[in-house]
């Protein structure tokens, strides 16, 4: 129960967040209204978590399972936010979001769609509303009470992954919520340094769901800003993906790997076509991963993908797209396509023969596309199809007017294969 | 107490005050070289072992410190350094490591106030001991189960020290000792993203001219960032330090040659240049002799095969990326061969080449390719400037430039 009269005190530091477009609702407003847990609260709001669970749909009853807490291996703790300098501790918030934060979120209408009570702005419930992420929170600051345990976390997880397939909404209004809160997930288990099995599984979740916006971000690129968007999803991607490779070293015993690591750790090799990917050097990732992994199948078709990439082969990575990829790995690798395709027409452009074209429909075999999407991917590349004397679209070579678009491209290219529009429709649980 | 034979209070008394006399000898006379022996815990010296003999025997060397002004005014060395020891006999390696830090401290004070730079070669010692027990001590916790953090903390002194020896005195030219201490320590924990900030200090602060360091110290910093320069591909960059590396190098030095060439190989094929096969015997780099061979030969499936054979090995030292990106070139290479078959059946058609003869010559070669991939390769190689001419879609055909139609990489790398 709150108490009124409280001061509202401001996040240390400053908030920045990044700038949403007006056309959204108001549910995050610019002004600085993050909620910071007063201090000394005489609040005792330990409960049974057992008596909670059963609406959480939790494996087993026991929230305090510490036997696997171990201390993050330092890596870890440095990869994961800002907040790593937390000591260890147990939760007790039995909610999806602490009461004090939700009443206060109440009073301030500062409430996510997801959030509101028959679409009251000013009214939530222990059954909607979720913890915010909150960048800035100082140790004298922290209540054992507002940081929810693992039990609690996992129904969380489950409660906001049922929304991700709402259709009502845009996806980038979904996307933003479920980024946020899965974000503030992430950092009620660091707080407690939970680096067992139940964490790998949800940071796994975590990951596909990031992988999964990755891909409809793209698609979406109608929005302005998506860009900033897309930006901070693959930072979100990458540090989470980071987290659970370090989770799967902690926790492996003797040489053994876990069932999903080689896909996860294919996942890592496929954001390295991305042009902009940070992080350390594959060659050097490369060096401490078991041999089991790298001798994996999803491990070999990544790397076989990465070197085709590396090589310029762009028959064989198209090749391989259509009839190996799985849809996680489709949904990572389909961004940065078009940048094969764009070489692949370069290259034929620069080194085919002027009076012997390229019909059309040979080239939406080869760069997966459809033939009326041929004619805008070259167009947008500065060349100019025609038509041969039966009426067949063809593109012509040794156009000089080749040039790489800089900013990207303005049409959405898709993978255009049966194969995959199958794969796709199986739409994996997250 | 291993190997520890027992000793007389008498004899471990004088043991340890002969080391006390030594130690205060060497620093009131200036002798880096004596008071550098007295710091190397891990050499074994058969002086330290018994010293620590003696220390575990009489158990109160705190005494004997304090009896005399000559040896309290070190005090905060000394104990720590034979706590280090003792632990070091005892094989509790991480306490041995937790002491020697806490000389280490002490010591770099010390050193801070001495003028010259006399005390060079001891802290040349100091560095080194910090990170191989450093080293010894994580092997330690690991071995119990515990998470092992010791040589991130000694990355974390040596940093310290470096900067004792970040200034504009001579002793600035023990600097580049430190440096390479510290990259073997971020290399060991894989953190080499944290080599950038040394580097630059050494590269780009004006208190430093790089000629001035020590050769031997100019060869292994040379060598760590030429490895670096692998990691990230920059191919010229990594040619030029790890050329610098291998002709400065002492000839007598072989393990330290092949370390420099087990990178600097595939570095050289990677711009065209290729290793004679009697180099590879010599320094015992076998593993590049097949893919030397299928360079020359143009042979794909023997570059495959030789990649999957010493696939650990190339995986772990970070070459096998490297390595197989050399592809193209050997595509370029079995397409000269090609050519060269087909001017002596017809001089006047040898520049066309169908795309047919091609997807023979690579099914022969156990390599199952189909006439659009090798128009796919044909294109590529075309686009990168391995080969000189244009292909015809239609006719299947592609035609090369009858003057150099496959030019030499000239040491640059492929473009990309």
């Amino acid at each position: 129960m709150a108490e009124r009269g409280q001061p509202f005190r401001q996040a240390r530091g400053g908030v920045t967040r990044r700038n949403l477009p007006s056309s959204r609702s108001s549910f995050f407003t610019k002004s600085a209204t993050r909620y910071q847990p007063p201090q000394n609260r005489n609040l005792n709001i330990r409960r049974n978590a057992q008596h909670m669970d059963s609406s959480f749909n939790s494996p087993n009853g026991n929230d305090r399972d510490n036997s696997d807490n171990r201390s993050w291996i330092k890596d870890a703790a440095d990869v994961i936010d800002e907040e790593n300098n937390l000591p260890s501790l147990v939760g007790t918030c039995p909610f999806m979001c602490p009461v004090e934060e939700r009443l206060q979120r109440e009073r301030l209408r500062d409430l996510a769609t997801f959030e509101r009570l028959d679409g009251n702005p000013g009214k939530s419930s222990s059954n909607l509303a979720v913890k915010k992420f909150c960048r800035t929170i100082s140790t004298s600051e922290l209540q054992v009470s507002d940081v929810r345990p693992l039990s609690v976390l996992e129904g969380t997880l489950n409660h906001l992954f049922n929304l991700f397939h709402s259709s009502e909404h845009p996806f980038e209004v979904v996307h933003d919520f479920i980024f946020d809160r899965t974000r503030s997930i992430r950092q009620d288990l660091s707080m407690q340094n939970i680096s067992n099995n139940r964490a790998i599984t949800m940071y796994e979740r975590m990951v596909k769901f990031h992988i999964i916006s990755h891909q409809k971000l793209h698609r979406s690129s109608s929005s302005p800003n998506v860009s900033s968007l897309l930006y901070l999803n693959l930072e979100q991607l990458t540090k989470s993906l980071m987290t659970l490779f370090n989770l799967y070293e902690a926790n492996r015993i003797s040489h053994s790997i876990y069932d999903n690591e080689p896909e996860f750790c294919s996942f890592y090799v496929l954001l390295q076509i991305h042009p902009d990917s940070k992080g350390e050097p594959l060659s050097l990732w490369f060096c401490n991963l078991p041999s089991a992994i790298m001798k994996s199948k999803q491990m070999c078709f990544a790397r076989n993908l990465l070197r085709y990439f590396r090589l310029g082969n762009y028959k064989r990575f198209m090749l391989m797209m259509k009839s190996e990829a799985s849809y996680l790995q489709c949904c990572i690798v389909e961004p940065y396509i078009n940048e094969v395709r764009a070489l692949a027409v370069s290259c034929l452009n620069q080194a085919g023969y002027k009076l012997q074209p390229f019909p059309l429909a040979d080239l939406s075999n080869l760069l997966l596309l459809q033939e009326s999407d041929v004619e805008s991917f070259c167009n947008e590349c500065g060349l100019e199809t025609s038509s041969d004397e039966v009426g067949k679209r063809i593109l012509a070579p040794k156009q000089s007017s080749f040039f790489h678009p800089r900013k990207g491209f303005q049409k959405y290219y898709p993978i255009h294969s049966d194969g995959l529009q199958r794969v796709s429709i199986n739409l994996l649980d997250l | 107490m291993a190997g520890a034979y027992m000793m007389s209070m008498g004899e471990a008394h004088r043991r340890i005050l002969e080391y006390l006399n030594r130690f205060s000898d060497a620093v009131s006379t200036q002798d880096g070289k004596s008071l550098s022996r007295l710091l190397s815990i891990s050499s074994d010296s058969h002086h330290l072992l018994s010293l620590a003999d003696a220390l575990n025997t009489f158990q109160d060397a705190n005494r004997l410190i304090r009896q005399s002004e000559e040896y309290s005014q070190y005090a905060d060395i000394l104990l720590p350094i034979f706590r280090a020891l003792q632990s070091y006999r005892l094989r509790n390696l991480v306490e041995s490591y937790q002491a020697f830090e806490k000389a280490s401290n002490a010591f770099i004070q010390e050193f801070r106030n001495w003028d010259s730079a006399w005390a060079l070669e001891a802290l040349y010692v100091l560095a080194y001991e910090i990170r191989v027990l450093a080293e010894k001590a994580d092997i330690e916790l690991a071995s119990n189960g515990k998470t092992p953090e010791k040589l991130k903390g000694a990355g974390s002194l040596l940093m310290k020290v470096f900067s004792t020896l970040a200034g504009k005195g001579p002793k600035r030219v023990g600097a580049l000792y430190v440096t390479c201490q510290l990259f073997k320590t971020y290399f060991k924990l894989g953190t080499v993203h944290l080599c950038r900030s040394v580097i630059r200090s050494i590269e780009t602060a004006r208190i430093f001219d790089f000629e001035e360091f020590p050769v031997r110290d100019k060869v292994t910093y040379m060598y760590y960032t030429g490895r670096l320069e692998v990691y990230n591909e920059n191919f010229p960059a990594a040619d030029h330090k790890l050329s610098y590396a291998l002709s400065h190098c002492d000839a007598r030095k072989e393990a330290n040659i092949r370390m420099i060439l087990k990178y600097l190989i595939p570095v050289k094929l990677s711009i065209g240049i290729l290793p004679h096969a009697q180099l590879l015997e010599n320094y015992n780099l076998n593993e590049y002799s097949n893919i030397v061979l299928a360079l020359k030969r143009g042979d794909l499936r023997l570059l495959r095969h030789a990649l999957q054979e010493h696939e650990d090995r190339f995986l772990r030292s970070g070459v096998y990326l490297v390595l197989e990106k050399l592809e193209l070139q050997v595509y370029q290479r079995l397409l000269k061969k090609i050519h060269i078959i087909q001017k002596q059946k017809d001089p006047n058609k040898a520049h066309q080449i169908k795309l047919e003869i091609i997807v023979k010559a690579m099914k022969w070669l156990e390599m199952d390719m189909d006439v659009d991939e090798v128009e796919c390769i044909m294109s590529i190689l075309i686009y990168k400037n391995l080969v000189k001419g244009y292909f015809a879609h239609k006719s299947k055909v592609v035609v090369l430039s009858k003057q150099d139609p496959f030019p030499k990489l000239n040491g640059k790398p492929v473009s990309s």
